[in-house]
């Protein structure tokens, strides 16, 4: 394995060999943020699938939990979404961030009072919002469900975080900046840009007319885009020629893909709204962004692929990699179907339908989690000082987790297919339409129940990992206290 | 790329670059668009939607019906929105003067359930328009209506009341033994559900602006090539209500 201080070969020479015990020392600075930060994570992400459980059968059997308006699909289905996207996925990535930017920067955390605060309001705002979700309070904008009396607070807590992970960076004594700090540090500016513009135009002051569409279709594309994709990039470009020791293939490129993705990426998430209201430049100027994201597919795919070119046994027999080799398939899956989708034929059949959302879970759950399970993996025993609780409880969280990302995708993308083929055929009753995607549904039921499990297994192994790690504190605490009654007797 | 400097002014410029071509530019162009003057009719178009309908447009976003239900027809070619051999969901498709009147314009991603965005619009299976009275017992139990609808009930935006003296002229009627209310009581609308329902009675985009005229259709295979060029076909409508 190669040396804990840097990811690739040419950087390898200069970093460890002059600071042999700086990695265990930027690890340690940063226990108590990491686990603050995957532990809210990991609770958000049972809430999410337990959420998911529900709304999947509810879309199966429409009658289940309907009495209550608490628990209506309506509801059920958008605080799923956030609990996923503002619970499991921000903290998760603020968690991966942060260590990656220490370790690439070559700087401790020089406290974590502010993070701490920041990573505490960060949860109170989205377990704010879920309330306010499912208490009737949801602005009813994909994504953006949160109600206004709790964005703010994300926004606040959002900053605390962010800028101790800048400052983790400047401070660094690293002075070259690799692949994966371009990401971090893009993204880390980009979110907030885009999350105030989309609340200030969307909710707290609403342009005029369907100008909303263009800007919420601009904010929740970039939100994949340019956060999520961009963190879960970040630990690719880390993990992959670190753990194969191995530097990344066609390297030189790599900046290339990075400003195309911003630059001509962030454009294109506009194509989703092709035959909708809005000037048809709109919807031609996103489609030609989206056939252009063919080339960084292209040349990541030469980054990501060429590392793994005959090293994919020992790229599979590492748990982390598992994981995130999963993740590269789907990346290059999700941006080929993103190309496709801005196809005018395609789009007419496949717009509106279940493949959309299958889409948004193949970006989500098979690239942007999956890699991120996988980072965790090889960052939390690092943290802690100590291995896996369990292997078995991994290994199967990795079978789980593929089988049900796969299951999930497949049922939801060729239900779709089926549903809007039949939608597009003025012949067939609305209700034979429902009736005939109802096996596709059960079929992503199924994989949710898998899916579920399967987290199950991970928060388990995270917890009890950390439990035996905190054991011998409790043990000692409890010693102290019963030493302290009796010298008090 | 090693000065962080530099990096920052590129991830500034990318970001800007598209804020401005794609949001910025949208709101000053079509960002003022203006409401049409009908002198005929001596209004402006669209209307105004009327305080009972707006509130129920609450209702719509608090329960996520957003979740569920597009509010956009697309074009003719484009599934079967509108135009010949369609569901019917629109006489022409929506455009952006469409939404002007509305402050959170909740166009919708997900086709679980049909297009709401000319509901009223539309005529039952028989040929008769829709009644709040049909509405109310399709919402407090879709399979009354439609045996396989993949709604859920909402029967919470109703309640059972006690009769005194005459029945509510709004008492649900003719209800199955399993929702009808005990002898002596009825089933009644709460006043989110009586919003809803005049929300859902108010999505009605009939009138014909001017750009809604002449729009691109698919070319329909003729043996004479009627339209001009093959590839437009410019309806001839005059603006206003059909």
């Amino acid at each position: 394995m190669a040396t804990d201080s840097s990811p690739t070969l040419e950087l390898t020479s200069e970093r460890a060999s002059a600071h042999p015990g700086e990695a265990s020392a930027i690890d340690a600075s940063l226990r108590t943020p990491l686990v603050v930060l995957i532990g809210s994570a990991l609770v958000w992400l049972l809430i999410a699938s337990v959420l998911g459980l529900v709304s999947a059968w509810k879309l199966h059997c429409p009658g289940f939990l309907d009495a209550c308006e608490y628990t209506t699909y309506g509801r059920i289905q958008p605080a799923q979404t956030n609990a996923f996207i503002y619970g499991w996925g921000f903290n998760a990535a603020f968690a991966v961030s942060l260590w990656l930017m220490a370790r690439l920067s070559r700087g401790a955390l020089p406290g974590c009072g502010v993070l701490l605060v920041g990573a505490i309001f960060w949860n109170a705002g989205v377990t704010l919002g879920l309330g306010g979700i499912i208490a009737g309070f949801s602005t009813s904008i994909e994504w953006l469900e949160l109600p206004g009396f709790a964005t703010p607070l994300l926004l606040v807590a959002y900053a605390l975080i962010a800028s101790w992970t800048l400052v983790v960076f400047r401070a660094g004594r690293s002075h070259q900046i690799y692949a994966s700090q371009w990401y971090i540090f893009a993204a880390l500016f980009w979110f907030p840009w885009i999350y105030t513009i989309a609340q200030v135009m969307l909710v707290f002051s609403p342009v005029r007319g369907t100008v909303q569409s263009v800007v919420h279709a601009w904010f929740t594309s970039n939100l994949f885009l340019l956060w999520f994709a961009s963190i879960a990039l970040a630990a690719i470009y880390y993990f992959l020629p670190k753990i194969l020791v191995k530097s990344v293939s066609n390297y030189y490129l790599a900046s290339l893909a990075f400003w195309w993705l911003a630059i001509f990426g962030s454009w294109a998430g506009i194509s989703r709204l092709i035959g909708g209201p809005v000037p048809a430049w709109v919807q031609t100027v996103g489609a030609a962004a989206s056939f252009m994201l063919i080339v960084p597919l292209v040349i990541l795919s030469m980054n990501h692929y060429g590392t793994l070119a005959g090293r994919w046994s020992a790229a599979l027999s590492n748990l982390t990699l598992r994981f995130i080799v999963f993740g590269i398939v789907a990346l290059t899956l999700v941006l080929l179907a993103w190309v496709a989708g801005a196809l005018h034929g395609v789009a007419a059949i496949t717009q509106f339908t279940y493949f959309t959302a299958a889409e948004a879970q193949l970006g989500l759950y098979g690239f942007f989690s999956m890699v991120v399970f996988g980072a965790l993996y090889y960052i939390v025993p690092r943290v802690l000082g100590t291995t896996w609780a369990s292997s078995a409880l991994a290994s199967f969280h990795f079978t789980a987790s593929a089988v049900g990302v796969i299951l999930l995708v497949a049922s939801l993308a060729l239900g779709g297919i089926k549903q809007g083929g039949l939608l597009a055929d003025a012949t067939v009753a609305f209700a034979d339409v429902t009736k005939a995607t109802q096996p596709y549904l059960f079929a992503a039921f199924i994989a949710g129940v898998i899916l579920a499990v399967g987290q199950v297994a991970f928060a388990l192994n995270f917890f009890w990992t950390l439990g035996r790690v905190a054991a011998p504190a409790v043990t000692t605490a409890k010693n102290l206290l019963s030493a302290k009654t009796e010298a008090a007797r | 790329m090693n000065r962080a400097s530099i990096i920052f002014l590129g991830v500034f410029g990318a970001l800007a670059f598209s804020f401005a071509g794609l949001v910025l530019t949208n709101q000053l162009t079509y960002g003022s668009l203006t409401t049409h003057v009908d002198e005929d009719e001596g209004k402006s178009f669209p209307q105004q939607t009327p305080g009972l309908a707006a509130q129920g447009k609450l209702v719509y976003q608090d329960l996520g019906c957003v979740t569920c239900h597009t509010q956009q027809v697309r074009r003719p070619g484009f599934g079967a929105d509108t135009g010949e051999k369609s569901r019917g969901w629109g006489e022409r498709q929506s455009v952006a003067r469409d939404y002007l009147r509305e402050s959170r314009v909740l166009i919708g991603s997900q086709r679980v359930g049909p297009d709401l965005r000319n509901f009223a619009a539309r005529k039952n299976a028989d040929g008769t328009d829709l009644t709040a009275d049909a509405l109310y017992r399709y919402l407090l139990d879709p399979t009354l209506v439609s045996k396989d609808s993949a709604m859920p009930g909402y029967a919470f935006l109703f309640k059972t009341q006690q009769v005194i003296g005459e029945p509510s002229t709004k008492a649900l009627k003719g209800l199955p033994e399993s929702l009808a209310a005990a002898p002596g009581y009825e089933v009644v609308p709460t006043a989110r559900a009586e919003a809803l329902v005049a929300y859902l009675l108010s999505l009605k985009d009939t009138y014909a602006y001017p750009e809604t005229k002449n729009v691109y259709t698919a070319p329909v295979p003729e043996k004479k090539a009627a339209a001009p060029h093959g590839e437009t076909k410019v309806e001839a409508t005059k603006e206003g209500h059909k």
